[in-house]
């Protein structure tokens, strides 16, 4: 399970990164119509991670992940964690929405309009936060 | 042999490095940190590629796989030095470990698919036409080079659970 988790981060965060990066003007030459396919591939990586992590949610139980027992307080990573992938999933549906809505009026080969690259940006900080606390979990 | 090998883990212990990754404790989770943003812009960056080569997208031109290559080789190179660092600080949790060796072998023909994609097979696609067909062998290398990388991930993330030892 915990490798399944490890494979769908890849997946999911990786692709996110370069589709970001891509809307952010790199790597011109992908057309948009190909990013929101690769969109659809990222899902396949967080559909895996949420049945993975859905696993290891039960099995490591509540009150290893909610309420630290041994600690005995909140267990705060582990909740900004999971704010930060509702987050990046939030701003991925975003972005496939609007790619798949709107780029066929944008300049093919540069980077997209303002307020999508905002987006962008938001996506790769929730992203890479996400693994941040994720590796956090492990140790705090 | 078995003296030099054994000479060089003696050695790692007493460096820098070492000390570095294990007196404080935010240099491990740091380094494992670092280690899982490489993977995850590695495979990012291979599954576009990838993908490309085996048949999928052919709407992206090949120069745009060209383009992805830095990206990938930068991610590798944030995991090799990362995880060396793991490996001088404790050495023969490793060594003594077969999946660390499985990893390993998996990272050796993954760089050999890479070399042959990079020296025989990526010059012949970019005069074929940016989004003519692919061949059989690029294909094959985008087969081998998903499955390559995949395993290192699962060897990686498995070895604190199999053989002995592991972190």
């Amino acid at each position: 399970m915990i490798t399944c988790h490890a494979i769908g981060m890849g997946v999911m965060v990786g692709l996110a990164l370069i589709l970001d990066a891509r809307l952010l003007g790199r790597f011109v030459d992908i057309p948009y119509s190909a990013l929101h396919r690769f969109q659809g591939v990222a899902w396949l990586g967080f559909g895996i991670n949420f049945l993975s992590g859905s696993c290891l949610f039960t099995t490591g139980s509540a009150t290893k992940y909610i309420w630290n027992q041994e600690g005995g307080h909140w267990n705060w990573i582990f909740m900004t964690k999971m704010s930060l992938v509702i987050l990046g999933a939030i701003s991925a549906a975003v972005l496939q929405n609007s790619v798949g809505r709107n780029s066929a009026s944008w300049a093919p080969g540069g980077a997209a309009p303002g307020n999508v690259r905002v987006v962008a940006w938001l996506s790769v900080f929730f992203w890479t936060m996400a693994i941040v606390t994720g590796r956090l979990t492990a140790y705090l | 042999m078995w003296h030099l090998y054994n000479a060089i883990q003696d050695w790692m212990q007493t460096t820098w490095i070492h000390h570095v990754v294990l007196d404080y404790a935010w240099s491990w989770p740091t380094l494992e940190t670092l280690h899982f943003i490489g993977l995850s812009t590695l495979i990012g960056a291979l599954l576009v590629m990838d993908l490309r080569l085996i048949g999928f997208q052919t709407v992206i031109p090949l120069r745009a796989v060209h383009a992805l290559a830095p990206v990938a080789i930068v991610s590798f190179a944030i995991n090799l030095i990362t995880g060396l660092g793991f490996v001088i600080a404790v050495p023969r949790m490793y060594t003594t470990n077969w999946s660390f060796w499985a990893k390993m072998i998996c990272v050796f023909l993954a760089g050999v698919n890479f070399i042959i994609y990079y020296t025989a097979i990526e010059p012949k696609l970019l005069k074929a036409g940016p989004t003519a067909p692919t061949p059989l062998s690029a294909k094959a290398i985008g087969v081998s080079s998903l499955v390559l990388w995949f395993s290192v991930l699962s060897f990686g993330r498995l070895l604190p659970y199999l053989g002995v030892g592991g972190g």
